[in-house]
Formats: C-alpha cells, sequence, structure tokens
C-alpha cells in the first residue's frame, strides 16, 4: 500500500485550520479509515502544543548590564558629541 | 507614529530614543536566537552583536518595515553565521515522514497519549531545544516564527524573503522531524 502522500499537506493544514471545506471533509473521511494519519495528525497537534509550552527565557541580567556598556560605547563612537 | 519619531531622534544621535526602541525587543531577540542556537553563549554573542549593529546601521533604516521586523531581520543573520559554525543534521525528504497507509503489515505510528505522563516538562523542553538546535537553520527558522514567535505564514515568508510555498513547505519539514523525534523518545522511553 503506497503511503498517504496526498494527505500529509493536508494534514499540516487541517491540524493549523488552514484546510478548505471540500479537502477538508475528504481528509476527515480519510482519516476515519486511517489510524496512522489519525495518529500523525495527533503527534503533528501535539507537537506544536510542546514547543509553545516553553517557558521565555529572559535576558540574563548580567547580559543586560555588559550589553548597556557595549551600546552606550558604540553609540559615543558612532555620534560623538551629539546628544546622548 | 510614536516609534516613528524615536526612530528619527535616534538616527539623529538621541541615544535614549535607540534605548526606548531596543528596550521591548531585547527578550525577544535573546529567546529567537535561544531557540535556533540551543546555546547561551552563542544567543547572547547574537544579541549583542544584533544591537550593536543595528547602532551601526539605524542611520540607513528608511522605515520600509517595522523597526522590530528589521532588528529580527539583522538577528536572524547573525543566527545564520552561527549556525554556519556548527554540522547540523540534514532532514529527510518530506516522503519519508508520512505513514505507511492502510496496510496491515506496515509500521505502525506510536501512540503519543500524554507526554507529560512519560517526561517531566523540562525535559521535554531540553529534547525539543536540542532537536530544533540539530536542525539546519533554514527549516529550524520558519518553524519557530511560526509557532513559536506566532507570526502568519505570510509574516514568515516575507520576513525570510521566501515564497509562500516555500515557507510552507520548510515549516512542515521542521514540523515533521520535530514530530518524529519526539516520538522516537517517547517510543524509547515507553519500551525502557
Amino acid at each position: 500500500m503506497s503511503k498517504c502522500d496526498k494527505q500529509i499537506q493536508q494534514i499540516c493544514d487541517y491540524v493549523d485550520g488552514e484546510l478548505d471545506g471540500a479537502l477538508c471533509a475528504e481528509l476527515e473521511a480519510h482519516l476515519k479509515e486511517c489510524r496512522n494519519c489519525r495518529l500523525m495528525v495527533d503527534s503533528l497537534k501535539q507537537t506544536v502544543v510542546l514547543c509553545r509550552e516553553g517557558k521565555p527565557e529572559p535576558l540574563p541580567k548580567e547580559l543586560e548590564a555588559k550589553l548597556s556598556d557595549a551600546l552606550r560605547r558604540r553609540w559615543e563612537k558612532k555620534f560623538g558629541g551629539k546628544k546622548t | 507614529m510614536i516609534e516613528r519619531k524615536l526612530i528619527q531622534l535616534a538616527q539623529g544621535g538621541d541615544f535614549n530614543a535607540f534605548n526606548t526602541l531596543i528596550a521591548g525587543h531585547k527578550d525577544k531577540v535573546y529567546r529567537l536566537a535561544l531557540k535556533l542556537t540551543g546555546n547561551r553563549e552563542d544567543a547572547e554573542d547574537i544579541v549583542q552583536e544584533t544591537f550593536l549593529k543595528a547602532i551601526d546601521n539605524i542611520d540607513k533604516f528608511r522605515m520600509e518595515s517595522s523597526f522590530g521586523t528589521w532588528l529580527y531581520t539583522i538577528a536572524l543573520n547573525n543566527v545564520r553565521a552561527h549556525a554556519g559554525k556548527g554540522k547540523r543534521m540534514p532532514l529527510k525528504p518530506i516522503e519519508e515522514y508520512l505513514p505507511s497507509g492502510h496496510s496491515s503489515d506496515v509500521d505502525e505510528l506510536f501512540e503519543w497519549g500524554d507526554p507529560h505522563q512519560v517526561f517531566e516538562n523540562k525535559q521535554l523542553q531540553e529534547i525539543i531545544e536540542k532537536a530544533l538546535a540539530d536542525m539546519p537553520i533554514k527549516y529550524s527558522t520558519p518553524f519557530v516564527l511560526r509557532y513559536m514567535e506566532e507570526m502568519s505564514v505570510n509574516e514568515v515568508a516575507e520576513m525570510l524573503k521566501l515564497s509562500l510555498p516555500a515557507t510552507k513547505s520548510r515549516i512542515l519539514r521542521a514540523r515533521l522531524a520535530l514530530r518524529e523525534k519526539l516520538e522516537d523518545v517517547f517510543r524509547e522511553r515507553v519500551h525502557e
């Protein structure tokens, strides 16, 4: 049996809610029959959910201070005695 | 309008205006660099290089995009330069990530269930971080912009100067590769 190559692009659009009506109905009919594609839909959804669960890391405080110094030096070099 | 005024002031040499402009972008640039390099030292270098380049080029900024988009573009160029130093695993063609159809003698995909029952969230994030860092930057970048920075496909395409189909294809390959990586570790853990 051939792979579900027609479905794969549709599956990604489907899980992002971007698949058109007729194609969506066609894919849902396929999903009822194909366990692998159902598992693919579920795991592709979860992949993105898991990626979004990561807590954003703020800029480390030490870097913030180092960055401010470096930016001021570069600014003074570029603009010299202009208003800062 | 406020951003436009701040840019004009910064272009005239007002450092305070420049600092106001970048204040909301420092964490974002760091987060983007960290996700794409998976390495804090590299991410810190990229942040510093990005804002120094922004100073060097502030007078050339023509306001054809938002200031944030311009900064992101500089940051992504720096990420590319850093990524070029390390080896990354090439991705397979899309068809090799596909499930194998309806036949009873083909491999079944693994049923994930609830991944949090298998790994703690911190471990899951480390797995994802490493998988993205191992991926060629041309795939991880559109994926991260689309799903972790919450940009639309059109915005990603515009930022990366790619066609819409090329952008969608790269996002798809990254998503399939990441899915497969996660599936491998879940399967491995459950069968331990």
